[in-house]
């Protein structure tokens, strides 16, 4: 029963994961922890649960008639119910690590969740969606030269547009040998346009990369394909020589860039700086190398940390001191930094249509705590959290705008 | 009966201390076994430095800092039981040695050293005693009802039965400690020595729990004593 998601799962429970497994008390400090808990009132989005449940169907004991006795061994049957129940744990969970930060231990459920929903593709449960795009991602570098010349194209006619629109000798410069940094965007120009205002004003020796910096492999666990997916950036990273590659303001890819890289590549990416372009930016600004116009958004603003940037890399002081430069009225959300509600939306979630009513009921946590502020504006980073939080504005109608922390900055530049 | 008597106070503690200590090698050489997970588990923020991941750890695991942040009612009870719980273990150093150092320095006689244990151990036996019940009540009362485990129950229990027959001990039958001592620093040395009488049918329940537990200490999550040094250590890297 279930075979194939207990063989998979047992292959992949790394040293951490037995350990987390084995010492895990089930005190349940991660209860109030868990949004979708808090919503659901269902079992298995205790955090806590979900370790217990793994542990569970990975013993393998199957049930026999006397309750007491299934009880004491924690058996389970009925394979459809346990399957259902699985996919809930797994799925159903942003991989925030709230839980973790609540966790006496810090036992990390985001590990399991990651090493489960890996599993469970296997037996074909879970949103098949999102391993797709992944899959795209790693094929990407095999016929990026395919696609090279369309991609240098587009940048060109997007570099004349912003030459006339914001200054003439604003350059795009892509495949460019020796620049200093090497920034990965995402899909759409969205991700472009304010970094290349940036980068402008701060005079900095850029480059953009042929790829983009979202890895869905990372959302469904298949760290191999997540790592031969972002394999193509340091390759192009070395190729060009560059000093540093940023990271767009994207949650997943920061955590993968800071937190899986050196594992990831070793001394292939040695001497080669990772920096998300929030700290970035962070820098320039307070480096002197651009200036802003204090004040120059004169609206109640308050800032969503993404559990990405913030609990998971450590990125809570620079959007502040982003936000206090060109704002005037910055509200803290409560509660804030490693201990912020995740929006619901994060874990490659807003990738897959039918997730979106869970992701609805899980943001409400997030929605009461932006309607406590009374901020106008809710400023961000993550581009999951953006779109989640966007949808949250029109499901809990709370009148807010979503604005890019970036994007800010990029208004406020004085030249 | 006698030889059952006789497996009971020298042949089996030899034997709980044996699967304790081997049984916690093998736990930590199954964990060895498994493979590091090829990333940086960091949770933000973290202390800088190796020396400061350390220091951050041992002040989390004597304070439960954490806990006391998100969940008062629950840091309440598990920091006293646990405070409790370092003092009995303190105070049971002294049924092998003894704090001669610490005697000398406050040049405190027989007597005084005697009324200060029963002081110190009523105080630590109650402090362990009660947050166990307060610990046993929440596992029947919403969220925690559906997390717990057979698991759960039974290390309860077990610790509950341990510290009843220790506080009967204390504070009822009020035992000659002079008799325990000699018997388990007997078993210490191995020079045996008789089984105490003067502590009752309480001392061979509270010797039975405490084998008992310690047998059953390596596979269950008692771990976390051990383990939640790594897990800390590991979101603090």
């Amino acid at each position: 029963m279930l075979t194939r998601f207990v063989d998979t799962i047992r292959q992949r429970f790394s040293r951490p994961l037995q350990y987390y497994q084995d010492i895990c008390v089930r005190c349940g400090a991660c209860i109030d922890a868990c949004h979708f808990y808090v919503v659901s009132g269902d079992p298995a989005h205790i955090p806590a649960y979900r370790m217990t449940l793994a542990k569970k169907v990975m013993q393998g004991r199957v049930s026999d008639g006397n309750r007491l006795h299934n009880w004491y061994r924690e058996a389970w049957g009925q394979e459809s119910r346990t399957a259902a129940e699985l996919e809930r744990a797994m799925w159903e969970c942003t991989g925030c690590r709230r839980c973790a930060v609540f966790c006496p231990f810090a036992l990390d459920t985001a590990l399991l969740v990651s090493a489960g929903r890996y599993s469970l593709l296997q037996e074909g449960i879970g949103p098949q969606m999102i391993a797709e795009i992944g899959n795209a991602e790693v094929s990407k570098g095999e016929i990026i030269e395919m696609i090279q010349e369309f991609y240098v194209d587009q940048t060109k006619e997007l570099e004349a547009r912003l030459q006339k629109e914001f200054a003439p000798d604003l350059r795009i410069p892509v495949e460019k040998e020796g620049a200093r940094v090497l920034y990965v965007p995402l899909v759409g120009e969205h991700a472009i346009v304010p970094l290349a205002k940036v980068f402008h004003a701060a005079q900095e020796d850029w480059t953009l990369s042929l790829f983009t910096a979202t890895n869905h492999s990372f959302f469904v666990g298949d760290m191999d394909k997540a790592r031969q997916a972002a394999h193509w950036i340091v390759q192009e990273a070395r190729r060009l020589g560059v000093k540093a590659i940023a990271y767009p303001e994207c949650g997943h890819a920061t955590r993968t860039l800071l937190s899986f890289f050196e594992s990831w590549f070793g001394d292939e990416i040695a001497g080669i700086e990772r920096i998300s372009v929030v700290q970035l930016v962070a820098s320039y600004l307070a480096e002197g190398r651009i200036r802003v116009k204090s004040g120059t958004f004169d609206v109640p603003l308050t800032y969503h940390d993404p559990c990405n940037l913030g609990r998971n890399s450590g990125i809570f002081e620079e959007p502040r001191a982003l936000l206090r430069a060109v704002a005037t009225d910055f509200r803290e959300l409560t509660p804030n930094r490693e201990l912020n509600w995740c929006c619901g939306g994060g874990g490659g979630l807003i990738a897959a249509p039918e997730m979106k009513e869970i992701r609805m009921k899980a943001g409400r946590p997030k929605a009461e705590q932006i309607r406590q502020t009374g901020a106008q504006w809710v400023v961000t980073t993550c581009e999951n959290c953006k779109t989640q939080l966007g949808d949250l504005n029109e499901h809990y109608g709370l009148g807010i705008e979503i604005k890019g922390l970036v994007d800010l900055v990029a208004e406020a530049l004085a030249l | 009966m006698r030889t059952v008597a006789f497996l009971f106070y020298y042949i089996t503690p030899y034997i709980a201390v044996i699967v304790f200590l081997g049984g916690i090698g093998y736990q930590l050489s199954r964990w060895r076994q498994k493979r590091p997970v090829p990333a940086n588990l960091s949770l933000f923020p973290r202390p800088q430095g190796r020396l400061g991941r350390l220091m951050d750890t041992l002040v989390d695991m004597f304070t439960l800092k954490g806990l006391f942040r998100v969940n008062r009612p629950l840091w309440v009870g598990g920091f006293i039981m646990h405070l409790g719980l370092l003092l009995l273990l303190l105070g049971h150093v002294r049924a092998f040695t003894d704090y001669y150092f610490l005697w000398d320095l406050l040049q405190w006689g027989e007597e005084q050293q005697h009324q200060f244990s029963a002081v110190a151990g009523s105080i630590a036996g109650l402090l362990f005693m009660f947050p166990l019940f307060y610990l046993l009540a929440r596992r029947f009362s919403g969220a925690v009802k559906w997390l717990s485990s057979p698991e759960d129950y039974l290390v309860l229990g077990l610790l509950i039965a341990i510290a009843i027959t220790g506080n009967h001990m204390r504070f009822v039958l009020d035992p000659d400690t002079h008799e325990i001592r000699q018997f388990l620093q007997g078993l210490f040395r191995f020079r045996w020595q008789p089984a105490p009488v003067s502590a009752g049918i309480s001392f061979v329940y509270h010797f039975a729990f405490v084998q008992l537990l310690m047998v059953y200490f390596p596979f269950s999550k008692l771990m976390h004593t051990i383990g939640s040094v790594f897990s800390k250590m590991v979101a603090k890297s």
